[in-house]
């Protein structure tokens, strides 16, 4: 049975304000989940209720349909949005510290933390301290503490923030292999065409509550229909205004991203667009990440 | 007991070293072996970690040279002085009968000290050997005593004391031999004693145990200040890195605020077992008075209540070192937590020299943030009864486990709450968390 994560009614107010309003949603395992939403949106304070460094005024957390405590938590691995190690501690000793926290034996952890190391391309680093490591570096050994006890599920909030393309791939790399090996995967990003390229799935928040929540193949096809049009001499798509029922969603070098309400006929289009010029490009698109993202936060 | 507490210290020693040795030998991970001895359980590894991270640093090691070159001058240079066992050097010009020289030795043995006569040829040579210091006194004739520079009436060297004592003593020789006493009547005269004194009041406490009262006041003042800050730092590190939140999300608050405490503490009660014992055994070596009468008695008591002392304001500093993440705000709330300490250790430092408890200072001894200071002083005054010391230390072991709860509930709602300093109140409020 795939492993599952289920976040169920969740409310917290601190004071006046209310930082989760009823959410709920899962994560299944075998798949990496984008959990998205505007700053402040509550996703920080979600993590969090995961493994209860937050009181809750409601709700519950549960994995594989028992109540999340301190047990299942020692199986989860998790990378805060402020990253916190020691920083005068060597960081072979700190991930080996980390992974005896999580109830590894000291063989176990030692080996496992050398693992990691490698994999994420810092095994050089094992004897060095913390603070005097690149920002780069730090962020890959950040994530080899939430990978070091082998944990079924992981969440990650922000870690591909501030990281250079070889950083990204390599992290992204591992966090679709720990999918792929049946973890749970839950991490937050702002860089809504990452985590398209990373993710299966996506959760949208706002204000606390679930705004949407889906595959993103499933997500990518639905709702208005993408066209992608180029008319050579054309640089501002000014054909396209006068079509009823059509929206022009950016103009990029010449090519028109154009979004069509379900009665407008394709061929009208095409036909408006020759009119206006030779037509070098018309292509039906899917809906990009950052569209539903920008929709559905209205 | 010191043989068997030196073969303790030596045994740690080198165990402590062959564990750096081997440490040092290891250059990588390659070698799998566990680093982290008999601790179990997450208390025993947070607990591990801080030992071994304080045990490492160079302020542990040099601090523990300073504390010991401190009790080891503490114990060494009152024997120096008291064991000067260098004779008086006594000039003489002319004549000194058997009698006068009787009595000069008599004058050196009541003042501690031991006499050498050196004849001079004339006063002359005398002054020249005073001035060079080769002698201390000269007595010319009899009857006249010359020294290089006065003694006054209240120096406290060797010197000084005989010096005053064969002016006296002299003195009263020869007014004995102007009244023209009977032999009898002059030996009645020399026999002559002070009449015992009777007090009202229990006499004060002085000597030896005042001198293991004050290296223990001094002990536990040094100790608590420098553990319990380290608590307060440590704690607030562990914020302001925000590695508290990936430590929370693996160990409940209580078991890492558990760990952190007893893993300071066990390093700083190293120290004390260590300084302790270096005290016994130097001054056992130097055949100090230290541990003569009731002073291992009190040294013992000093040392409960270090650990008690330790037990009871760790969890304060602990829970204050959650409402903090720079190290100005450390500064600002140091200050205040530390005026118990400060107040009880001077509280504690006025009644030990003056050798007597006030009543103000007997209730001290009862409340557990001044009782670490107050209760060996009294002991040392041997004016406790072995019940009072455990009501005291009853009453501190149950303000403890109150304080350990308030710190864990303070530490758990304010340790991840960043950005600024966390109020009290705010702690409290029903929002917090």
């Amino acid at each position: 049975m795939a492993s599952l994560l289920e976040l169920v009614g969740l409310r917290r107010r601190f004071g006046a304000i209310t930082a989760l309003d009823d959410l709920s949603f899962s994560v299944p395992g075998g798949q990496v989940v984008g959990f998205l939403g505007p700053n402040g949106a509550g996703k920080t304070t979600t993590m969090r209720a995961v493994f209860g460094l937050t009181d809750l005024n409601a709700g519950k957390v549960s994995w594989n349909g028992a109540a999340v405590g301190p047990a299942e938590r020692r199986r989860f691995g998790y990378m805060p949005e402020e990253r916190g190690l020691y920083p005068g501690m060597l960081v072979g000793e700190q991930l080996e510290y980390l992974g005896r926290l999580h109830r590894m034996s000291g063989t176990d952890a030692q080996i496992a933390s050398k693992m990691w190391l490698e994999r994420l391309g810092v095994g050089d680093r094992a004897r060095s301290k913390v603070e005097a490591l690149s920002h780069g570096n730090q962020q890959r050994v950040q994530l080899a503490a939430a990978l070091v006890h082998g944990p079924e599920l992981l969440v990650l909030d922000e870690p591909l923030a501030g990281l250079d393309p070889a950083g990204i791939d390599t992290i992204g790399g591992v966090l679709v292999e720990q999918a792929r090996s049946g973890c749970c995967v839950l991490f937050s990003s702002h860089q809504l065409d990452q985590v398209e390229d990373l993710c299966e799935s996506v959760t949208i928040i706002d204000h606390g509550r679930l705004v949407v929540s889906g595959r993103v193949d499933d997500l990518a096809t639905t709702g208005p229909r993408r066209l992608v049009v180029r008319v050579e001499g054309d640089r501002d798509a000014s054909w396209a205004g006068g079509i009823a029922g059509l929206m022009i969603s950016e103009v990029n070098g010449g090519e028109a991203r154009l979004v069509l309400d379900g009665d407008v006929d394709s061929d009208l289009v095409l036909r408006v667009a020759m009119g206006a010029g030779r037509v070098t490009k018309f292509v039906f698109e899917r809906r990009r990440l950052s569209e539903v993202f920008r929709e559905a936060l209205g | 007991m010191t043989r068997t507490l030196l073969g303790v210290v030596i045994a740690a020693f080198v165990v402590l070293r062959v564990w750096i040795w081997r440490r040092r030998r290891a250059t990588g991970h390659e070698r799998v072996r566990a680093r982290w001895g008999p601790f179990a359980g997450d208390v025993g590894l947070v607990a591990g970690r801080e030992m071994r991270e304080r045990f490492r640093g160079k302020v542990f090691r040099v601090g523990t040279l300073l504390i010991l070159a401190v009790v080891a001058a503490a114990i060494v240079i009152p024997t120096l002085n008291s064991g000067k066992a260098q004779p008086q050097q006594v000039g003489v010009v002319g004549a000194l009968s058997a009698p006068l020289r009787a009595i000069v030795v008599a004058s050196a043995t009541s003042a501690g000290a031991t006499v050498h006569f050196v004849p001079e040829p004339d006063r002359a040579a005398a002054d020249r050997d005073l001035r060079s210091g080769r002698l201390d006194l000269a007595i010319v004739d009899g009857r006249e005593l010359i020294v290089d520079k006065p003694p006054g009436p209240t120096g406290t060297s060797a010197t000084a004391q005989f010096v005053r004592a064969v002016s006296n003593d002299l003195g009263v020789a020869e007014a004995v031999q102007a009244a023209h006493l009977s032999a009898a009547q002059a030996s009645a005269l020399a026999a002559a004693r002070a009449l015992p004194l009777q007090s009202l009041q229990a006499a004060t406490t002085k000597g030896a145990v005042h001198t293991t009262s004050l290296i223990g006041l001094v002990l536990v003042f040094v100790m608590l200040s420098q553990y319990n800050t380290w608590i307060l730092i440590g704690v607030m590190e562990e914020k302001s890195s925000r590695v508290i939140e990936v430590l929370l999300a693996a160990v409940r608050p209580i078991r890492l605020l558990t760990g952190k405490v007893v893993g300071i503490g066990l390093v700083a009660f190293a120290q004390a077992t260590l300084i302790v014992a270096f005290s016994v055994a130097l001054a056992q070596g130097v055949g100090s008075d230290l541990l003569h009468g009731t002073a291992p008695v009190l040294l013992a008591s000093t040392f409960a209540w270090l650990v008690l002392g330790y037990a009871f304001y760790c969890w304060v500093y602990a829970a204050a070192g959650s409402l903090v993440e720079r190290q100005d705000q450390v500064q600002s709330l140091a200050f205040p937590l530390s005026l118990p300490i400060v107040f009880g250790y001077i509280m504690a430092l006025t009644a030990a020299g003056s050798g007597s408890a006030s009543e103000l200072f007997k209730v001290l001894a009862y409340l557990p943030p001044t009782a670490p200071f107050a209760m060996p002083v009294l002991v040392g005054f041997g004016t406790v009864t072995w019940w009072e010391f455990l009501a005291s230390a009853a009453i501190s072991i149950v303000c403890t486990v109150g304080m350990a709860r308030l710190a864990t509930g303070i530490y758990r709602r304010a340790i991840l709450r960043t950005g600024r300093r966390v109020h009290l109140r705010e702690v409290f409020s029903r929002a917090a968390g």
